[in-house]
């Protein structure tokens, strides 16, 4: 990559997308069955991320009493949380519908 | 280098450490290094079940690379400042690692 | 421009095929075998990606849509142009 950016170039590369997100809310996939909504304050380029006022969505299977397969949702909340880039998978805008 | 520094703000501060292992450390934050690793001083019991045998440990070092979530005091960050700062560091890296 | 006529990114480096296939639809499957369905805006050199209207199918099952979405390049697994 030769281009030297001055930072306010157009899209050209993935960061770029995340960039756009600062101060918006997004949704962040997490290894291990984890997801995020909340508002980006700070990232970098390993994906460390500070999120505020988080809402965190935890996916557990279970067995019930048949012995069946259940997967049971757990919530977190959290006013401010900094997240280690080597558990994000997915970064997006707004959150999935 | 953005994150050592936002943290190295927030020495003295309370905070809760939750590890890759579900493991919840709440302790004051006493240091950081480069590598994100952190110390933790006065540790107190934050999920009774999920910590059995730490209960007697007064302070910890963390290597960062086992850390999944740091729950800091939202009064703690001043979001301003740390959007300005984001923006500084992706202007100047390319958003890229070093 | 280089000299042969190879169709562009033919016999080059696997970087070369993903910026050829830049603006195409491709699919991404990640190493937990989740599969992203969109159009690639753009990569970088740790494989980060950009996907534009990008579903995401669960085993088989479509799951969701996201407008946009960034996906870290070290859960990839491969990139395939439709």
């Amino acid at each position: 990559m030769a281009d030297v950016d001055d930072g306010t170039s157009a899209p050209a590369e993935p960061m770029d997308l995340v960039r756009l997100c600062l101060d918006e809310i997004v949704f962040v996939k997490l290894r291990g069955d984890r997801e995020l909504k909340g508002r980006l304050h700070a990232y970098d380029g390993h994906c460390n991320l500070v999120l505020g006022d988080v809402e965190e969505t935890i996916y557990v299977v279970e067995e019930d009493e048949d012995e069946e397969e259940v997967i049971r949702t757990i919530h977190k909340k959290s006013e401010m949380l900094f997240v280690r880039g080597d558990s994000v998978v997915l970064i997006s805008p707004q959150g999935g519908s | 280098m953005l994150f050592f520094s936002f943290f190295k703000t927030l020495v003295d501060q309370e905070v809760t450490v939750e590890l890759k292992n579900d493991i919840l450390l709440r302790g004051t934050l006493k240091s950081v290094d480069q590598y994100l690793n952190i110390k933790l001083d006065q540790i107190s019991v934050v999920d009774e079940l999920k910590y059995p045998h730490l209960s007697s440990v007064k302070n910890v070092f963390i290597r960062g690379s086992v850390v999944r979530y740091v729950h800091l005091p939202g009064n703690a960050v001043d979001t301003a400042l740390l959007e300005d700062a984001t923006r500084r560091e992706a202007a100047n890296s390319g958003g890229k690692a070093k | 421009m280089e000299n042969g006529n190879t169709t562009q990114a033919e016999g080059k480096d696997p970087s070369a095929f993903l910026s050829q296939i830049i603006g195409n639809s491709v699919t991404v499957k990640l190493n937990s075998g989740v599969i992203y369905k969109g159009e690639l805006q753009s990569v970088d050199g740790y494989m980060n990606l950009a996907l534009e209207k990008c579903e995401e199918h669960i085993d088989g099952a479509k799951k969701r849509c996201y407008g946009d979405a960034f996906l870290r390049g070290n859960n990839v697994m491969y990139i395939s142009a439709d």
